[in-house]
């Protein structure tokens, strides 16, 4: 048997990181799918629905420790893929300008499919986390430039419970 | 933004919640247009270079999903496997206390690559019968 024509790789989970950026890609297949054969409403509704369930502990933290918990979430992410946002506080509103998200500029970079809808998932990801925690949340968004604005704030009749 | 680290369990939900639309045939139908549409890196891969390609997409992807797996090509036989000994995906999603795994999870690799390899001529042969465990074991085979 010819060496070459022989290979064999053998990896634990300990000897890489665990930083997949295509799944971004598959994640923007899912957004164009679903629009395209349910609507935006069903795009949604599966947006918030998994929001809710996925960032469940999210959600508990941002209940008991307030919007530091969504500046450590954020935080983490974009030191996680490199992305570039600056975070402050406008009164008692949390305010995330993306410079450079790194799923958009992942997408483009690498010519993957990208649809100017893919932020819809940070539009209903926030807006479902803001309303099972008592916040409200906005997202105003450049479709392909990666940058937007994020801010989130404790809705008017529970401030102070 | 969701980051691509806590993709996983949001595409799982996604599994679900195209079944609640339409029954198990919605899921379907979103894995084959994913597996025509999304996988053209794993197909360009091996039209040029046949089992070798498999090779060479699994080794860059595994990798980056830090797998825990044994992965060999022997091309005098034409054998590819790959021998997952804990499936970064599926093992994440058995991790996770608040979400439970769309039932049928893993199909979506059986669905995803079988419709890529099969039509450039290989045996696609995926057991997953210790699935639950993370654990299973692809072998691609080029037809005779």
């Amino acid at each position: 048997m010819s060496e070459d024509k022989y290979k064999v790789l053998e990896c634990r989970s300990s000897d890489n990181e665990y930083l997949h950026r295509d799944f971004h890609g598959a994640l923007c297949y899912a957004v164009k799918y679903l629009d395209d054969t349910f609507g935006h409403k069903a795009t949604a509704e599966y947006l918030q629905q998994a929001g809710v369930k996925v960032f469940s502990p999210l959600i508990a933290e941002l209940k008991q420790k307030g919007l530091c918990a969504v500046e450590r979430h954020f935080r983490r992410i974009f030191e996680i893929e490199g992305g570039r946002a600056i975070f402050r506080y406008e009164g008692m509103t949390l305010v995330i300008e993306v410079l450079e998200c790194p799923a958009v500029r992942h997408l483009c970079s690498t010519g993957q499919l990208f649809t100017n809808r893919y932020c819809e998932t940070t539009v209903n990801v926030n807006k479902a986390v803001c309303n099972a925690a008592g916040y409200d949340c906005s997202c105003v968004y450049e479709p392909g430039r990666g940058r937007c604005v994020q801010k989130f704030w404790k809705k008017e009749n529970e401030v102070g419970q | 933004m969701i980051s691509c680290t806590e993709f996983i369990p949001v595409y799982s939900e996604l599994f679900k919640f195209l079944e609640e639309k339409n029954g198990k045939t919605a899921v379907i139908a979103f894995w084959e247009h994913l597996s025509d549409a999304f996988l053209n890196n794993l197909r360009n891969c091996v039209v040029k270079n046949g089992l070798a390609g498999c090779f060479e997409y699994w080794s860059h992807t595994l990798s980056e999903e830090a797998a825990d797996f044994k992965m060999t090509l022997d091309e005098d036989n034409q054998i590819f496997t790959i021998e997952m000994r804990r499936c970064p995906s599926k093992g994440r999603l058995l991790e996770l206390r608040h979400i439970e795994p769309y039932k049928a999870y893993c199909e979506h690799c059986d669905v995803l690559y079988r419709r890529v390899l099969e039509p450039l001529g290989f045996i696609y042969e995926l057991d997953l019968s210790r699935c639950d465990e993370a654990c299973c074991r692809l072998t691609v085979k080029k037809k005779k």
